[in-house]
Protein backbone atom coordinates (compact mmCIF):
# COMPACT_ATOMS: atom_id res chain seq x y z
CA UNK A 1 0.00 0.00 0.00
CA UNK A 2 3.00 2.34 1.04
CA UNK A 3 4.84 1.34 -2.39
CA UNK A 4 1.58 2.32 -4.46
CA UNK A 5 1.03 5.58 -2.07
CA UNK A 6 4.59 6.55 -2.86
CA UNK A 7 4.32 5.44 -6.34
CA UNK A 8 0.96 7.09 -7.76
CA UNK A 9 1.32 10.42 -5.21
CA UNK A 10 2.26 12.63 -7.90
CA UNK A 11 -0.51 11.87 -9.88
CA UNK A 12 -2.94 11.56 -6.98
CA UNK A 13 -2.11 14.96 -5.51
CA UNK A 14 -2.60 16.90 -9.36
CA UNK A 15 -5.82 14.84 -9.22
CA UNK A 16 -7.08 16.34 -6.24
CA UNK A 17 -5.59 19.41 -6.96
CA UNK A 18 -7.67 20.13 -10.35
CA UNK A 19 -10.68 18.38 -8.53
CA UNK A 20 -10.53 21.26 -5.71
CA UNK A 21 -10.20 23.97 -8.60
CA UNK A 22 -13.08 22.72 -10.11
CA UNK A 23 -15.13 22.45 -6.83
CA UNK A 24 -13.59 25.85 -5.84
CA UNK A 25 -15.09 27.14 -9.60
CA UNK A 26 -18.13 25.41 -8.44
CA UNK A 27 -18.90 27.29 -5.35
CA UNK A 28 -17.64 30.71 -6.68
CA UNK A 29 -20.89 30.11 -9.20
CA UNK A 30 -22.93 31.16 -6.81
CA UNK A 31 -21.47 34.54 -6.11
CA UNK A 32 -21.02 35.09 -10.04
CA UNK A 33 -22.85 38.54 -10.12
CA UNK A 34 -20.32 39.87 -7.27
CA UNK A 35 -17.64 41.82 -7.88
CA UNK A 36 -14.88 40.48 -5.87
CA UNK A 37 -11.68 42.63 -3.99
CA UNK A 38 -9.56 40.59 -6.67
CA UNK A 39 -11.45 41.77 -9.76
CA UNK A 40 -11.62 45.54 -8.50
CA UNK A 41 -7.91 45.78 -7.40
CA UNK A 42 -6.94 44.23 -11.13
CA UNK A 43 -9.23 46.47 -12.92
CA UNK A 44 -8.08 49.28 -10.92
CA UNK A 45 -4.46 48.65 -12.21
CA UNK A 46 -4.83 47.11 -15.65
CA UNK A 47 -8.32 49.46 -16.20
CA UNK A 48 -5.93 53.09 -16.88
CA UNK A 49 -3.58 51.44 -19.14
CA UNK A 50 -6.02 49.66 -21.62
CA UNK A 51 -7.70 52.68 -21.72
CA UNK A 52 -4.62 54.35 -22.28
CA UNK A 53 -4.19 52.07 -24.97
CA UNK A 54 -7.27 52.71 -26.70
CA UNK A 55 -6.70 56.15 -26.81
CA UNK A 56 -3.50 55.51 -28.70
CA UNK A 57 -5.25 53.42 -30.94
CA UNK A 58 -7.69 55.46 -31.76
CA UNK A 59 -5.54 58.27 -32.22
CA UNK A 60 -3.61 56.38 -34.81
CA UNK A 61 -6.95 55.11 -36.31
CA UNK A 62 -8.05 58.49 -36.56
CA UNK A 63 -5.25 59.91 -38.32
CA UNK A 64 -4.79 57.08 -40.60
CA UNK A 65 -8.66 57.06 -41.60
CA UNK A 66 -8.94 60.82 -41.96
CA UNK A 67 -5.40 62.18 -43.38
CA UNK A 68 -4.34 58.93 -44.87
CA UNK A 69 -6.48 56.73 -46.40
CA UNK A 70 -9.03 58.38 -48.08
CA UNK A 71 -9.84 56.55 -51.05
CA UNK A 72 -13.44 55.75 -52.03
CA UNK A 73 -13.99 59.03 -49.77
CA UNK A 74 -16.23 60.50 -52.50
CA UNK A 75 -18.64 57.70 -53.53
CA UNK A 76 -18.73 57.42 -49.81
CA UNK A 77 -19.98 61.33 -49.52
CA UNK A 78 -22.11 60.78 -52.03
CA UNK A 79 -24.08 58.15 -51.08
CA UNK A 80 -24.39 59.72 -47.38
CA UNK A 81 -25.91 62.48 -48.95
CA UNK A 82 -28.16 60.73 -50.55
CA UNK A 83 -29.03 58.80 -47.00
CA UNK A 84 -29.05 61.95 -45.28
CA UNK A 85 -31.87 63.60 -47.34
CA UNK A 86 -34.04 60.33 -47.27
CA UNK A 87 -33.50 60.64 -43.58
CA UNK A 88 -34.73 63.94 -43.16
CA UNK A 89 -38.01 62.91 -44.92
CA UNK A 90 -38.49 59.85 -42.45
CA UNK A 91 -37.75 62.14 -39.50
CA UNK A 92 -40.80 64.93 -40.97
CA UNK A 93 -42.93 61.76 -40.74
CA UNK A 94 -41.66 60.33 -37.10
CA UNK A 95 -41.87 64.09 -36.04
CA UNK A 96 -45.61 63.90 -36.56
CA UNK A 97 -46.45 60.46 -35.74
CA UNK A 98 -44.50 61.22 -32.36
CA UNK A 99 -46.83 64.10 -32.02
CA UNK A 100 -50.31 61.98 -32.82
CA UNK A 101 -48.62 59.47 -30.24
CA UNK A 102 -48.36 62.07 -27.55
CA UNK A 103 -52.06 63.60 -27.92
CA UNK A 104 -53.26 59.39 -27.91
CA UNK A 105 -51.44 58.92 -24.63
CA UNK A 106 -52.79 61.90 -23.32
CA UNK A 107 -56.61 61.20 -24.10
CA UNK A 108 -56.20 57.91 -22.88
CA UNK A 109 -54.34 58.91 -19.38
CA UNK A 110 -51.69 56.59 -19.50
CA UNK A 111 -48.92 57.12 -17.01
CA UNK A 112 -45.74 57.89 -17.62
CA UNK A 113 -43.53 55.14 -17.31
CA UNK A 114 -40.63 54.45 -15.11
CA UNK A 115 -37.83 57.27 -16.11
CA UNK A 116 -34.39 55.54 -17.78
CA UNK A 117 -31.37 57.40 -17.16
CA UNK A 118 -28.63 56.93 -19.86
CA UNK A 119 -24.82 56.98 -18.83
CA UNK A 120 -22.89 57.65 -22.29
CA UNK A 121 -19.58 55.23 -21.90
CA UNK A 122 -16.70 54.38 -24.11
CA UNK A 123 -15.55 51.02 -24.81
CA UNK A 124 -11.84 50.55 -23.66
CA UNK A 125 -11.39 46.61 -24.23
CA UNK A 126 -12.87 43.48 -25.58
CA UNK A 127 -12.79 40.13 -23.48
CA UNK A 128 -9.43 38.62 -23.00
CA UNK A 129 -10.38 35.28 -24.34
CA UNK A 130 -11.81 34.06 -27.63
CA UNK A 131 -14.56 31.96 -25.97
CA UNK A 132 -16.21 34.72 -24.19
CA UNK A 133 -18.12 38.05 -25.23
CA UNK A 134 -17.68 40.68 -22.79
CA UNK A 135 -16.18 44.20 -22.63
CA UNK A 136 -14.51 46.72 -20.79
CA UNK A 137 -16.50 50.35 -20.60
CA UNK A 138 -15.03 53.08 -19.14
CA UNK A 139 -17.53 53.94 -16.17
CA UNK A 140 -17.62 52.20 -12.86
CA UNK A 141 -18.95 52.77 -9.34
CA UNK A 142 -17.83 56.10 -9.23
CA UNK A 143 -19.99 56.83 -12.27
CA UNK A 144 -23.10 55.20 -10.55
CA UNK A 145 -22.65 52.19 -12.51
CA UNK A 146 -23.48 48.56 -11.09
CA UNK A 147 -23.50 45.01 -12.05
CA UNK A 148 -27.27 44.11 -13.41
CA UNK A 149 -27.61 47.74 -14.91
CA UNK A 150 -28.62 47.16 -18.90
CA UNK A 151 -26.21 48.72 -21.57
CA UNK A 152 -27.87 49.33 -24.83
CA UNK A 153 -26.43 51.40 -28.27
CA UNK A 154 -28.38 53.18 -30.64
CA UNK A 155 -29.36 50.61 -32.53
CA UNK A 156 -30.40 48.16 -29.68
CA UNK A 157 -29.40 45.89 -26.74
CA UNK A 158 -25.72 45.50 -25.97
CA UNK A 159 -25.75 43.77 -22.64
CA UNK A 160 -25.44 44.09 -19.09
CA UNK A 161 -23.07 45.11 -16.54
CA UNK A 162 -21.32 41.80 -14.43
CA UNK A 163 -18.87 43.73 -12.85
CA UNK A 164 -18.21 46.88 -11.62
CA UNK A 165 -14.75 48.92 -10.35
CA UNK A 166 -13.97 52.17 -9.25
CA UNK A 167 -13.35 53.49 -12.27
CA UNK A 168 -14.37 50.64 -15.46
CA UNK A 169 -16.99 47.97 -15.63
CA UNK A 170 -17.40 44.92 -17.66
CA UNK A 171 -20.47 43.66 -20.11
CA UNK A 172 -21.41 40.92 -20.72
CA UNK A 173 -22.82 40.81 -24.68
CA UNK A 174 -26.03 39.36 -25.46
CA UNK A 175 -24.24 37.22 -28.11
CA UNK A 176 -22.45 35.26 -25.16
CA UNK A 177 -23.19 31.88 -24.88
CA UNK A 178 -24.17 32.54 -21.20
CA UNK A 179 -26.27 35.23 -21.73
CA UNK A 180 -29.90 34.72 -21.84
CA UNK A 181 -32.68 37.51 -23.07
CA UNK A 182 -36.46 37.08 -22.43
CA UNK A 183 -37.86 38.74 -25.57
CA UNK A 184 -40.93 38.98 -27.83
CA UNK A 185 -41.44 39.24 -31.80
CA UNK A 186 -42.46 42.81 -32.01
CA UNK A 187 -45.34 42.41 -34.80
CA UNK A 188 -47.34 39.39 -32.83
CA UNK A 189 -45.78 39.43 -29.19
CA UNK A 190 -44.72 35.53 -29.32
CA UNK A 191 -42.75 35.14 -26.89
CA UNK A 192 -39.27 33.03 -26.31
CA UNK A 193 -35.76 33.63 -24.99
CA UNK A 194 -32.82 34.64 -27.11
CA UNK A 195 -29.59 33.05 -26.29
CA UNK A 196 -26.38 33.92 -27.27
CA UNK A 197 -23.96 31.95 -30.15
CA UNK A 198 -21.13 34.15 -30.57
CA UNK A 199 -22.03 36.23 -33.28
CA UNK A 200 -26.07 35.67 -33.73
CA UNK A 201 -28.67 34.41 -31.34
CA UNK A 202 -31.06 31.65 -30.78
CA UNK A 203 -34.56 32.41 -30.20
CA UNK A 204 -36.14 29.34 -28.33
CA UNK A 205 -39.21 28.21 -26.85
CA UNK A 206 -41.36 29.88 -29.53
CA UNK A 207 -44.25 27.55 -29.95
CA UNK A 208 -44.43 26.05 -33.21
CA UNK A 209 -48.07 27.45 -34.03
CA UNK A 210 -46.50 31.47 -33.86
CA UNK A 211 -47.05 32.96 -37.12
CA UNK A 212 -43.09 33.81 -37.36
CA UNK A 213 -41.23 35.37 -40.73
CA UNK A 214 -37.78 35.53 -41.76
CA UNK A 215 -37.02 39.92 -41.25
CA UNK A 216 -39.67 39.87 -38.57
CA UNK A 217 -38.10 42.15 -35.26
CA UNK A 218 -37.20 40.93 -32.01
CA UNK A 219 -36.94 42.71 -28.82
CA UNK A 220 -36.69 42.63 -24.99
CA UNK A 221 -39.91 41.50 -23.48
CA UNK A 222 -38.87 43.32 -20.02
CA UNK A 223 -39.69 39.37 -17.93
CA UNK A 224 -37.00 39.08 -15.71
CA UNK A 225 -36.61 42.54 -14.57
CA UNK A 226 -33.05 43.27 -15.91
CA UNK A 227 -33.92 44.42 -19.43
CA UNK A 228 -36.64 47.63 -19.97
CA UNK A 229 -39.69 45.89 -22.34
CA UNK A 230 -39.14 47.42 -25.67
CA UNK A 231 -35.42 47.54 -26.90
CA UNK A 232 -34.32 46.10 -29.98
CA UNK A 233 -32.57 42.73 -30.13
CA UNK A 234 -32.64 41.92 -33.61
CA UNK A 235 -33.81 40.24 -36.82
CA UNK A 236 -34.95 36.86 -37.80
CA UNK A 237 -32.67 35.72 -40.24
CA UNK A 238 -33.52 31.87 -40.52
CA UNK A 239 -36.18 30.12 -39.36
CA UNK A 240 -36.92 25.97 -39.63
CA UNK A 241 -40.80 24.13 -38.19
CA UNK A 242 -39.34 20.82 -37.19
CA UNK A 243 -43.03 18.89 -37.90
CA UNK A 244 -41.86 16.47 -34.67
CA UNK A 245 -41.26 19.50 -32.20
CA UNK A 246 -42.95 21.84 -29.96
CA UNK A 247 -40.90 24.98 -30.75
CA UNK A 248 -39.47 26.73 -34.07
CA UNK A 249 -35.73 26.61 -34.70
CA UNK A 250 -34.93 30.81 -34.72
CA UNK A 251 -31.68 32.28 -35.66
CA UNK A 252 -31.76 36.27 -34.83
CA UNK A 253 -28.99 38.85 -35.87
CA UNK A 254 -28.83 41.34 -33.42
CA UNK A 255 -29.24 44.74 -34.51
CA UNK A 256 -25.63 45.73 -33.12
CA UNK A 257 -22.58 45.42 -35.04
CA UNK A 258 -20.49 44.49 -32.04
CA UNK A 259 -17.34 44.44 -34.03
CA UNK A 260 -18.00 47.80 -34.41
CA UNK A 261 -18.72 48.85 -31.06
CA UNK A 262 -17.32 52.25 -29.54
CA UNK A 263 -20.01 53.95 -27.13
CA UNK A 264 -22.81 52.54 -25.53
CA UNK A 265 -25.37 54.20 -23.02
CA UNK A 266 -25.48 52.35 -19.28
CA UNK A 267 -29.33 52.30 -18.30
CA UNK A 268 -30.40 52.95 -14.99
CA UNK A 269 -34.18 53.02 -13.60
CA UNK A 270 -34.81 56.03 -11.79
CA UNK A 271 -38.07 57.65 -10.35
CA UNK A 272 -39.69 59.99 -12.37
CA UNK B 1 14.64 39.46 -11.99
CA UNK B 2 13.13 36.22 -10.85
CA UNK B 3 11.52 33.81 -12.80
CA UNK B 4 8.27 34.00 -10.99
CA UNK B 5 8.20 37.92 -11.68
CA UNK B 6 8.84 37.12 -15.04
CA UNK B 7 6.08 34.62 -15.40
CA UNK B 8 3.84 37.19 -13.69
CA UNK B 9 5.12 40.33 -15.73
CA UNK B 10 4.68 38.31 -19.02
CA UNK B 11 1.23 37.43 -18.37
CA UNK B 12 0.23 41.24 -17.07
CA UNK B 13 1.44 42.04 -20.65
CA UNK B 14 -0.40 39.49 -22.21
CA UNK B 15 -3.73 40.25 -20.57
CA UNK B 16 -3.73 44.21 -21.97
CA UNK B 17 -2.52 43.27 -25.04
CA UNK B 18 -5.20 40.43 -25.73
CA UNK B 19 -7.87 42.76 -24.26
CA UNK B 20 -6.75 45.62 -25.41
CA UNK B 21 -4.12 45.91 -28.38
CA UNK B 22 -4.85 42.06 -30.13
CA UNK B 23 -8.97 42.81 -30.79
CA UNK B 24 -8.19 45.84 -32.91
CA UNK B 25 -5.67 44.08 -34.99
CA UNK B 26 -7.56 41.07 -35.74
CA UNK B 27 -10.83 40.81 -37.34
CA UNK B 28 -13.39 38.58 -35.72
CA UNK B 29 -12.92 37.83 -32.18
CA UNK B 30 -10.06 34.97 -32.04
CA UNK B 31 -7.21 36.78 -31.03
CA UNK B 32 -3.79 34.44 -29.47
CA UNK B 33 -4.26 32.99 -25.59
CA UNK B 34 -0.31 34.42 -24.72
CA UNK B 35 -1.60 33.00 -21.36
CA UNK B 36 -1.70 29.60 -22.24
CA UNK B 37 1.54 29.64 -23.92
CA UNK B 38 2.82 30.61 -20.92
CA UNK B 39 1.32 28.06 -18.94
CA UNK B 40 2.82 25.39 -21.34
CA UNK B 41 6.56 26.68 -20.79
CA UNK B 42 5.94 26.71 -17.08
CA UNK B 43 4.70 23.23 -17.64
CA UNK B 44 8.07 22.24 -19.08
CA UNK B 45 10.10 24.38 -16.65
CA UNK B 46 8.72 25.22 -13.22
CA UNK B 47 8.20 22.93 -10.38
CA UNK B 48 5.04 21.47 -9.84
CA UNK B 49 3.66 23.08 -6.52
CA UNK B 50 5.39 26.52 -7.45
CA UNK B 51 4.46 26.72 -11.16
CA UNK B 52 1.01 25.33 -9.86
CA UNK B 53 0.37 27.65 -7.40
CA UNK B 54 1.31 30.43 -10.08
CA UNK B 55 -0.55 29.29 -12.97
CA UNK B 56 -3.32 29.31 -10.51
CA UNK B 57 -3.14 32.79 -9.40
CA UNK B 58 -2.59 33.66 -13.21
CA UNK B 59 -6.01 32.00 -13.77
CA UNK B 60 -7.86 34.12 -11.01
CA UNK B 61 -6.25 37.39 -12.82
CA UNK B 62 -7.23 36.22 -16.00
CA UNK B 63 -10.93 35.42 -14.79
CA UNK B 64 -10.83 39.14 -14.02
CA UNK B 65 -10.44 40.03 -18.16
CA UNK B 66 -12.18 36.89 -19.71
CA UNK B 67 -15.63 35.60 -19.75
CA UNK B 68 -17.61 35.91 -16.18
CA UNK B 69 -16.38 33.25 -14.55
CA UNK B 70 -14.65 33.43 -11.50
CA UNK B 71 -12.09 30.45 -11.00
CA UNK B 72 -13.17 29.02 -14.41
CA UNK B 73 -9.31 30.26 -15.79
CA UNK B 74 -7.29 28.82 -12.59
CA UNK B 75 -9.08 25.13 -13.18
CA UNK B 76 -8.91 25.23 -17.15
CA UNK B 77 -4.78 26.58 -16.71
CA UNK B 78 -4.23 24.30 -13.61
CA UNK B 79 -4.98 21.06 -15.23
CA UNK B 80 -2.86 22.03 -17.91
CA UNK B 81 0.06 23.16 -16.30
CA UNK B 82 -0.74 19.40 -14.20
CA UNK B 83 -1.11 17.60 -17.86
CA UNK B 84 2.22 19.12 -19.42
CA UNK B 85 3.74 18.46 -15.69
CA UNK B 86 2.87 14.32 -16.37
CA UNK B 87 4.40 13.89 -19.29
CA UNK B 88 7.76 16.16 -18.52
CA UNK B 89 9.85 13.31 -17.56
CA UNK B 90 8.99 11.13 -20.80
CA UNK B 91 9.95 14.17 -23.46
CA UNK B 92 13.02 16.38 -24.48
CA UNK B 93 11.68 19.33 -22.99
CA UNK B 94 13.88 21.80 -24.49
CA UNK B 95 12.58 21.18 -28.04
CA UNK B 96 10.74 23.66 -29.74
CA UNK B 97 8.68 21.74 -31.79
CA UNK B 98 7.67 19.70 -29.02
CA UNK B 99 6.56 23.24 -27.35
CA UNK B 100 4.69 23.70 -30.23
CA UNK B 101 2.98 20.50 -30.64
CA UNK B 102 1.90 21.00 -26.52
CA UNK B 103 0.70 24.34 -27.33
CA UNK B 104 -1.63 22.58 -30.61
CA UNK B 105 -2.78 19.87 -27.79
CA UNK B 106 -3.36 22.53 -25.42
CA UNK B 107 -5.32 25.04 -26.97
CA UNK B 108 -7.71 21.56 -28.13
CA UNK B 109 -7.71 20.43 -24.45
CA UNK B 110 -8.50 24.19 -22.88
CA UNK B 111 -11.56 24.48 -25.06
CA UNK B 112 -12.68 21.16 -23.92
CA UNK B 113 -12.46 22.36 -20.69
CA UNK B 114 -14.10 25.34 -20.95
CA UNK B 115 -17.01 23.82 -22.68
CA UNK B 116 -16.77 21.13 -19.95
CA UNK B 117 -16.87 23.34 -17.16
CA UNK B 118 -19.67 25.62 -18.77
CA UNK B 119 -21.80 23.04 -20.23
CA UNK B 120 -22.06 20.73 -16.76
CA UNK B 121 -21.85 23.55 -14.15
CA UNK B 122 -23.42 26.31 -15.56
CA UNK B 123 -25.91 24.40 -18.10
CA UNK B 124 -24.87 26.48 -21.15
CA UNK B 125 -25.01 23.93 -24.08
CA UNK B 126 -23.96 27.31 -26.63
CA UNK B 127 -20.56 27.06 -25.60
CA UNK B 128 -19.74 23.82 -27.18
CA UNK B 129 -20.46 24.70 -31.06
CA UNK B 130 -19.41 28.29 -30.29
CA UNK B 131 -15.80 27.10 -29.55
CA UNK B 132 -16.08 23.81 -31.77
CA UNK B 133 -16.69 26.64 -34.70
CA UNK B 134 -13.50 28.57 -33.29
CA UNK B 135 -11.02 26.46 -32.23
CA UNK B 136 -9.44 25.76 -35.95
CA UNK B 137 -8.92 29.59 -35.88
CA UNK B 138 -7.83 29.27 -32.09
CA UNK B 139 -5.16 26.68 -33.29
CA UNK B 140 -3.65 28.43 -36.05
CA UNK B 141 -3.13 32.04 -34.13
CA UNK B 142 -1.72 30.01 -31.35
CA UNK B 143 0.65 28.45 -32.75
CA UNK B 144 1.84 31.09 -35.05
CA UNK B 145 2.39 33.15 -31.69
CA UNK B 146 4.26 30.37 -30.28
CA UNK B 147 6.64 30.41 -33.03
CA UNK B 148 6.60 34.37 -33.06
CA UNK B 149 6.86 34.39 -29.61
CA UNK B 150 10.43 31.73 -29.05
CA UNK B 151 12.05 33.31 -32.17
CA UNK B 152 11.61 36.96 -30.41
CA UNK B 153 12.30 35.72 -26.63
CA UNK B 154 15.70 34.34 -28.64
CA UNK B 155 16.53 37.44 -30.28
CA UNK B 156 16.05 39.56 -27.13
CA UNK B 157 18.23 37.29 -24.95
CA UNK B 158 21.24 36.92 -27.33
CA UNK B 159 20.94 40.88 -27.84
CA UNK B 160 20.13 42.69 -24.38
CA UNK B 161 21.07 39.76 -22.21
CA UNK B 162 23.86 38.00 -23.59
CA UNK B 163 24.71 36.05 -20.31
CA UNK B 164 21.51 35.27 -18.59
CA UNK B 165 19.71 32.13 -19.43
CA UNK B 166 16.35 31.19 -19.54
CA UNK B 167 15.58 27.42 -18.91
CA UNK B 168 14.78 25.60 -21.66
CA UNK B 169 15.36 28.88 -24.29
CA UNK B 170 18.87 28.69 -24.27
CA UNK B 171 19.16 25.21 -26.34
CA UNK B 172 16.19 26.33 -28.34
CA UNK B 173 19.02 28.37 -30.21
CA UNK B 174 19.65 27.07 -32.85
CA UNK B 175 23.79 28.19 -32.16
CA UNK B 176 23.67 25.10 -29.63
CA UNK B 177 22.21 22.40 -31.85
CA UNK B 178 24.62 19.63 -32.47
Amino acid sequence: MWEWWRKNRTMLLGLVLILAALLWYSAGLRRQEQTSLLDRSLLVIVGPVLEGLDYGISAAADIWGHYLYLVGTVEHNRQLTTENRNLRGLIARLEEIDLENRRLRRLLEFKEEQAVAGLPARIIAEDASSWFRTVMIDKGIEDGVSAGMPVVAAEGLVGRVVRSSTGQARVLLITDASSAVATLVQHNRARGVCRGQGERLSFEFVLRREDVAIGDRVVTSGMGGVFPKGLVIGQVTALSRDPFSLFLTVEVTPSVDFSHLEEVLVLSREDP
Amino acid sequence: MSHFASALLFAGTAIVLQAGFLPSLLPGYAKPDLLLILVVYLGLHERPWRGGALVYGIGWGYDCFAGHFPGLHGFVLLALFLAVRAIVTRVNTESSVLLLALVLTGTVLQGVLVAFALDFFHRTQQVWSLILLQLPWQVILNLLSAYILLHVTLWLQRTFLPRSTLPGLRKLDSRYDS
